[in-house]
């Protein structure tokens, strides 16, 4: 048994077979720890995101507002410096009694992630054909239903896309967190760079980026699957 | 009698740091802007020969633009994780992950940039008598102009913030003051490397801005590919 808080890996251990050990997996720091962990932060992040964007930026297109802001978001969402933002906040945080961790990280991803997800929807709302809009209108469809029986529904893969952006970012910004006083499946580069592990570092940088290749994939594969095939042959992507 | 763990208040800053620790925060500040311009430096070399392809070569736009969204989307801390084990605590491991991240924005922009210039004005050019290399540097490359600053400002904002990542290998400028103040519960170093990397954020991307209208006086502003 050991009495450290981290099991102490061997020096020279390869990252395959640190990678292949079952060991390496189980128990309160073991990779499916940091793993959900890591998971159930950025899934809050962008359901947050989601719920707040999604509503927000479709009511603003739909009444045509806030057409200025569009394009500065777009260098914005390019430049927030998460790891700054997070440092400003941390501060902050411990002094009104949040603690180190999760909240300075928890807005600094939640910054990362409203830019993409607000400019998909509002640019795929914005470029829902205004004849679909009128038709319905004429039908008798009420403003409510227009904005969720028609645009959204026609903005859907493109809003997908957006929430698509967004999770990877934050998936991929989120190891930054074991460098700001918490865990998540950054510790083991962390950790691996703190005690000269090679090994440790190189199974580290692989877990992060195949959870990040995995989100990406996760959610192509969604967008894929649950568009019908009319909203799937529209489908076109208006940032990556 | 005091107790053992009293300790000195804490306040988000302490002015006095400025004057105390001057040397440290100028030599942050510089290695920052450093590792900056020489990751954005390479960023544009490296852009403007893969935009170079591109343009000439049609078909290797999208396989270019693949390449650069892959790059683009591989987590920095596990970029410069992997590197370590290479090539040691090093500023090339901190460099060559940032000017990789520049690229997706740069490629993108340049090609818009060309991709700009109406057909006309180049037969024009042509017509001029213009050969390719001359009507390509005097005549499509300031057209292109006003794209390529706008990419080169998404860079190098992008960058200034991601420097302060490469903090985690020991590189990282004002990233470093930020872990510093994180490792010892000192909130003056933090405040002021974070605060400090955004403001240096805003005022290169101020100076391009300058720099970009002073090159190309009558372009339209904000044009971008993104």
């Amino acid at each position: 048994m050991t009495v450290l808080a981290q099991a102490p890996v061997p020096r020279d251990i390869g990252f395959l077979a640190w990678l292949l050990d079952p060991d390496s997996w189980t128990g309160t720091d073991g990779i499916l720890a940091s793993l959900a962990d890591t998971v159930a932060l950025c899934a809050i992040v962008v359901v947050v995101a989601t719920i707040t964007m999604v509503p927000l930026a479709s009511w603003l297109a739909h009444t045509r507002r806030g057409e200025v802001s569009v394009s500065w978001l777009v260098t914005l969402s390019r430049a927030i410096p998460t790891f700054a933002v997070a440092g400003l906040l941390v501060p902050l945080s411990l002094r009104s009694g949040w603690g180190f961790e999760p909240w300075p990280i928890f807005i600094a991803l939640l910054l990362l992630a409203l830019p993409p997800i607000f400019l998909n929807t509002y640019t795929a709302i914005q470029q829902v054909d205004p004849g679909a809009v009128d038709a319905a209108r004429a039908m008798g469809y009420r403003e409510i239903d227009v904005m969720f029986r028609v645009e959204l529904a026609l903005a859907t893969s493109v809003i997908l896309a957006g929430v698509r952006v967004a999770a990877v970012t934050v998936v991929a910004t989120e190891p930054i967190r074991a460098f700001l006083g918490g865990d998540g499946l950054g510790r083991y580069v962390r950790d691996g760079l703190g005690q000269n592990n090679d090994g440790l570092v190189i199974a580290g940088a692989i877990l992060i980026a195949g959870l990040a290749g995995l989100t990406a994939l996760s959610f192509r594969l969604v967008e894929r699957f649950a568009l019908p095939d009319g909203v799937r042959r529209l489908a076109t992507t208006t940032t990556r | 009698m005091i107790p053992f763990f009293a300790q000195a208040p804490n306040p988000i800053i302490r002015w006095e740091y400025f004057i105390d620790e001057w040397d440290q925060i100028r030599r942050a500040l510089v290695e920052h802007l450093e590792l900056t311009i020489y990751a954005v430096t390479i960023g544009l070399v490296v852009a403007a020969g893969l935009s170079a392809v591109a343009l000439r070569y049609r078909w290797t736009v999208a396989p270019i633009n693949g390449f650069t969204a892959f790059l683009y989307t591989i987590p920095s801390v596990a970029l410069f994780g992997i590197l370590v084990p290479y090539f040691g605590l090093s500023r090339f491991s901190a460099v060559l992950p940032l000017a990789a991240y520049t690229l997706l924005i740069l490629v993108t922009n340049i090609v818009a940039g060309f991709n700009s210039v109406s057909p006309e004005v180049k037969e024009a050019a042509n017509g001029m008598g213009m050969t390719p290399t001359r009507r390509v540097l005097h005549v499509e490359l300031p057209l292109a102009m006003p794209y390529i600053v706008t990419g080169l400002r998404i860079a190098v904002v992008s960058t200034v913030g991601l420097v302060t990542v490469a903090a985690i290998i020991g590189q990282g400028g004002l990233g470093r003051l930020i872990i510093d103040g994180l490792r010892r519960t000192f909130w003056t170093p933090m405040t002021i490397g974070a605060a400090l990397s955004i403001l240096l954020a805003l005022a290169l991307d101020g100076l391009i801005l300058i720099g970009g209208r002073w090159l190309t006086p009558w372009a339209q502003r904000g044009k971008s590919a993104l």
